[in-house]
């Protein structure tokens, strides 16, 4: 560092100079005073050179890792005066990265451990390390023929002089490794094969394995010789160890793995004891614990028996106790004798006292009132203690969708163990619970615009405060929905209110609807809307849903009122022979429900939900003293004349108003009754990937024959399943792979049934949007009465498609379906259809 | 363009100081606060900042922007804990934290905030003249807390879990000794209790009504004269009735 050499016969190492002036060179962006005012030297100073204080100066200007080069020279000698230069090369500063050949994600995290950020001095030692972490970086992940070249070019600002340079890395992974062979050493219990079964992350090559690539990535093989070990220890090795492991590199693609184990001896479970238990019996805790002796030792089910980490609501020892009261009990479980293969255990039970609720309390609810939080807890004052009331009323807080599930948590304010009283809070944090829809779209020969506003926590009683309108009132837990939609030639506007627990004393469920739809003619061909001939339909409906104990408390039972009235106003439907008239539709809707579906219900991966339902219109046919049978016989007469071809046009005339009449009458009080089935069953297949079954049965009959089914209420097979626009009260039946109810006749069906299975796997199921992707195959079909049904007569389909949820949104969702079949009328297999599916929830 | 948006863009303090002060005292807060907003930093530490961020922080309460204002004024009676207006100011960060506070069957946190800067306030000015207005606040909120404990307490005996209703009942009146709601919540306890004793199984019957006879007592002994006392006779009348019945027919 020194470079004296030229006056080194001039200096004498064992005296004391003066300094005369110092100089600085070489610094580009540091001033000449700030440098030499870091050194603390000045002039007139008087030291050894060569000598320490020399040497400290400059070993502190190398601890600024700010320079590549740092050198002190005499530059004059006169006497003891010198004139000093330091001369220093600063290092160059880092002006941009950029790196070639690695995945965004992977450059953030690149830039981030290596510290690279613009301004950094570039040293040697920061090129090596980020070379070294990048290399080792792959290499974890099986890239062993990582390629890293960091090159460096000077940055030049407007007046030519270099200020900083570029760095540019440039990685080229290379392929993969793939493990050529797994080979084990000290195995005698378990061949090599079953060991490498064992090892899920890492695994040996072979074609005929189509599912899992063979790879070597670092967590993987250690996560996997975790599981070895696992495997030999739930089997009764608990000693089993490894002696040593290494990995080979056979050349560029493979690496074998050669794993040494000693096994041990097999252990047996011996006696098992409980020491401490006085509220559970032996015999209970032996019936939990469910181990016997005699049993091949297994030290992670011993572990799960006593306290499973990995689920909440588990059955074992410590949930017994925790679900019964006991807050404080510890379980211990102790090895207390190994006499040759078999284990002794103690399990020692520090049992404390029984624990009861004080105050429950609920924090974080900024919007819902706490009336609507407090009636949903299952974990109230003075109740027992218990672990599995708090999961569950956490779970149900969850569902109720006014609260993020991720961020609910219980917790315990103060435990009082000598009054065995504990103080719970079950902390919160609301989330957004409305959803808006609003659509503009053209179709139908104009316009359509539809705006819907769907708020799931309202409060009704604030309607009229408007203080409460922040921007709404809500906290009171109720189901507002409002919509209107509106072209040119139609309007419809929707109202709906669910209120969970009516009068706060049950949950008893009421829901009211009010829909009103207006349609005028429209001509198609002119483009005009004629709005003096119009078809208006007024309906509302009145619902109690109540959920019941029996058989088992996931049933609901519901009962609802609806009534609808249908005016013509010299309007001509298919659905009616006259053009002038009305019709009422009043119903009486009963069902029953069971719906176990758990737990995310975007997203359900167990349990079922079936619905059987009977919708009923009162007998009118039985009192109102109408024969039908004879008008059932007028109109066979007049539709005789119709028919036939020597009638003449006033007779035709007379016959078609006779018939309209008939019609009239037969459906002033429409009359029917309706008897839907439907069953969807959710099976988890392997870990997040669930099959979704469903089977569908819809049934509509008339009480007097002569009298007739009416054209409404019918079924419509086919397509997206969407509520599209009617009038009639049909139901649009999903059969994807066929154009929107397509499969069914003009007028409807009376009897349906489908059959569907559906395989879901999810992408992401975040709070922000669930994804998930599907394939599916179904089949249904309608038919016109019990002499068509043929329930294996189906129109079959299969595709594959997407779902996005989003809370805001709703669905929003994707189909590609391929019918099988013809559709009703044609011929030929029907082949592909997309279809989009909208805000539909199943 | 007018002078105040020529002050607003322009780079002196000092107008923008003039000027936001005499907007302050017109009541033109909306305007004035953005002028202190860019000058607030400038003048931290000078002499002028006491006025100033006084003045900042009553803008904000007098916009209602009462987030700003509480902690603005908490700012201030820490920066200046000799200041004249120091009372003021640590007044208004307490009345703020209560306009805060929400109705009382939602999350509490602001209500406690409140109260305890309130009593901070009493506690250090006690001869202060806005102390009787302090009081009244706290007042105020004690009763919003107590509202919502006893209203939670009310629910559970209106779904019918009697025995959540009587703990929560007993802890209302343990934590509340002073409370508006103590009578009611004497009477409810006893009411819960016999709801509780007339749909027990027939052998817990007797000895529950017995306990609601004892809540029956205290209600008397402290409340016999409130609006509750001809309801809880009537109930008492009842027990009375079921207690004798069993007595003439002991169940063997």
């Amino acid at each position: 560092l020194f470079s004296l050499q030229a006056q080194q016969k001039e200096l004498d190492s064992g005296r004391k100079y003066t300094i005369n002036e110092i100089k600085v060179t070489g610094a580009q962006s540091f001033n000449e005073q700030t440098v030499i005012a870091f050194t603390g030297l000045k002039t007139g100073d008087r030291i050894y050179i060569p000598g320490e204080k020399l040497s400290q100066v400059t070993k502190k200007l190398w601890e600024q890792n700010l320079f590549s080069d740092i050198a002190f020279y005499v530059t004059n000698l006169s006497g003891d005066q010198v004139d000093l230069e330091l001369y220093i090369v600063e290092l160059p500063k880092l002006h941009e990265l950029t790196i070639e050949g690695v995945k965004k994600g992977k450059k953030k995290e690149i830039l981030k451990d290596n510290d690279l950020k613009p301004g950094v001095k570039i040293t040697k030692n920061l090129l090596n390390t980020t070379k070294n972490y990048i290399t080792n970086k792959f290499k974890k992940d099986g890239y062993f023929n990582t390629n890293v070249v960091i090159s460096t070019t000077p940055y030049v600002d407007s007046t030519g002089v270099e200020v900083s340079r570029d760095m540019k890395i440039v990685v080229d992974k290379g392929n993969r490794v793939k493990v050529k062979s797994i080979d084990f050493e000290g195995n005698e219990q378990f061949s090599d094969a079953k060991l490498r079964r064992a090892m899920k992350e890492t695994k040996q090559k072979n074609f005929l394995r189509v599912f899992k690539r063979s790879k070597y990535t670092a967590d993987g093989y250690a996560e996997d010789k975790e599981s070895i070990l696992k495997k030999y220890k739930s089997n009764g090795y608990r000693d089993a160890r490894f002696v040593s492991d290494s990995l080979k590199i056979i050349d560029d693609k493979n690496v074998a793995l050669n794993i040494k184990v000693e096994e041990g001896d097999k252990y047996y479970f011996g006696d098992i004891t409980f020491l401490g238990n006085s509220v559970f019996t032996d015999g209970q805790l032996r019936q939990v614990l469910g181990i016997k002796k005699g049993e091949v030792y297994n030290g992670t089910l011993l572990q799960e028996r006593i306290a499973d980490e990995s689920s909440p609501d588990a059955e074992d020892i410590t949930n017994l106790y925790q679900n019964n009261g006991y807050l404080a009990a510890r379980i211990n479980p102790v090895e207390v004798a190994v006499r040759n293969d078999t284990i002794d255990f103690e399990i020692r039970i520090i049992e404390r006292n029984l624990f009861y609720f004080d105050h429950v309390t609920v924090v974080g609810n900024d919007r819902t009132n706490d009336h609507v939080i407090y009636r949903e807890l299952r974990t109230r004052p003075g109740q027992k203690y218990s672990k599995r009331d708090v999961v569950r009323t956490i779970r149900e807080l969850g569902q109720l969708g006014y609260f993020d599930p991720e961020q609910m948590s219980p917790n315990f304010k103060k435990v009082d163990e000598a009054n065995g009283l504990v103080d719970l809070e079950y902390s919160l944090v609301e989330k957004g619970s409305s959803q808006i829809e609003l659509q503009g779209g053209y179709g139908g020969g104009g316009f359509v615009g539809t705006l819907g506003l769907s708020f799931n926590n309202f409060s009704l009683r604030n309607i009229f405060n408007l203080e409460s309108y922040r921007p709404l009132p809500m906290g009171d837990g109720q189901k507002l929905s409002l919509r209107a939609q509106a072209s040119r030639f139609y309007q419809t506007y929707s109202l709906s209110l669910t209120e969970p627990w009516l009068g706060g004393k049950k949950p008893v469920q009421l829901s009211t609807s009010f829909s009103h739809t207006i349609q005028y003619l429209f001509d198609p061909r002119t483009n005009d809307t004629d709005r003096d001939r119009s078809f208006t339909i007024t309906g509302g409906s009145v619902g109690l849903a109540k959920k019941i104990k029996w058989p088992d408390d996931f049933f609901v039972w519901s009962n609802a009122i609806s009534f609808q009235h249908y005016n013509l106003r010299n309007y001509n439907t298919g659905l009616f022979t006259f053009g002038d008239g009305y019709s009422n539709n009043l119903a009486y809707t009963i069902g029953i429900s069971r719906n176990n579906t758990a737990t995310n219900p975007i997203y359900p991966t167990s349990g079922s939900d079936f619905s059987l339902t009977a919708k009923l219109t009162p007998p009118f046919s039985a009192f109102n003293n109408v024969d039908y049978g004879a008008l059932s016989e007028d109109r066979a007469v007049q539709q005789a004349i119709i028919a036939d071809p020597n009638s003449n046009s006033a007779q035709l005339v007379d016959a078609r108003a006779r018939i309209s009449e008939i019609d009239q009458q037969r459906f002033n009080w429409l009359e029917y009754y309706k008897i839907k089935f439907k069953a969807t069953w959710y099976t988890r297949v392997i870990e997040k990937l669930v099959l979704r079954t469903n089977t569908e049965f819809g049934f509509l009959g008339a009480y007097n024959k002569d009298r007739g089914i009416p054209p409404f209420e019918r079924f419509f097979v086919g397509g997206d399943g969407l509520g599209a626009f009617s009038l009639d009260g049909r139901e649009v039946i999903q059969l994807r792979g066929y154009p929107n109810q397509s499969l069914s006749g003009i007028d409807g069906n009376t009897i349906y049934n489908k059959f569907s299975l559906e395989l879901r796997y999810p992408v992401t199921l975040a709070q922000l949007a669930s994804i998930y992707v599907l394939a599916f195959a179904e089949g249904g079909a309608s038919y016109d009465g019990f002499r068509d049904y043929n329930p294996f007569e189906l129109k079959r389909s299969a595709g594959a498609g997407l779902r996005i949820f989003m809370p805001a949104f709703g669905l929003l969702g994707i189909d590609f379906g391929y019918g099988f079949d013809p559709i009703l009328g044609g011929t030929e297999k029907n082949g592909w259809e997309t279809h989009f599916i909208i805000g539909q929830q199943f | 363009c007018s002078e105040y948006q020529r002050v607003l863009r322009k780079d002196d303090v000092a107008k923008k100081y003039a000027m936001a002060d005499s907007l302050y005292r017109l009541g033109k807060y909306k305007k004035s606060l953005k002028l202190m907003e860019q000058i607030v930093p400038a003048y931290r530490g000078k002499p002028q900042a006491e006025r100033l961020m006084f003045i900042y922080a009553n803008t904000y309460y007098e916009l209602e922007d009462f987030y700003l204002a509480g902690y603005q004024f908490e700012r201030f009676t820490q920066a200046y804990p000799q200041s004249d207006s120091a009372e003021v100011a640590a007044f208004k960060s307490a009345k703020s934290f209560y306009e805060l506070s929400p109705r009382y069957s939602l999350d509490q946190k602001e209500t406690d905030k409140g109260l305890e800067k309130l009593q901070e306030f009493i506690n250090q000015y006690p001869n202060s003249a806005k102390r009787p207005h302090a009081n009244e606040l706290v007042a105020e909120l004690r009763y919003k807390l107590e509202k919502k404990q006893f209203e939670v307490a009310k629910q559970y005996l209106r779904v019918e879990d009697y025995k959540a209703a009587i703990e929560a009942f007993d802890n209302f009146i343990l934590d509340n000794p002073g409370s508006e709601f103590r009578a009611e919540a004497f009477f409810r306890r006893f009411e819960s209790a016999y709801e509780l004793a007339i749909v027990s199984i027939p052998s817990l019957v007797q000895e529950r009504l017995l306990t609601a006879k004892g809540y029956y007592n205290n209600f008397t002994k402290y409340y016999k004269d409130t609006e509750f006392a001809a309801e809880a006779e009537k109930i008492m009348q009842d027990i009375n009735a079921r207690t004798v019945t069993t007595e003439t027919e002991p169940t063997t």
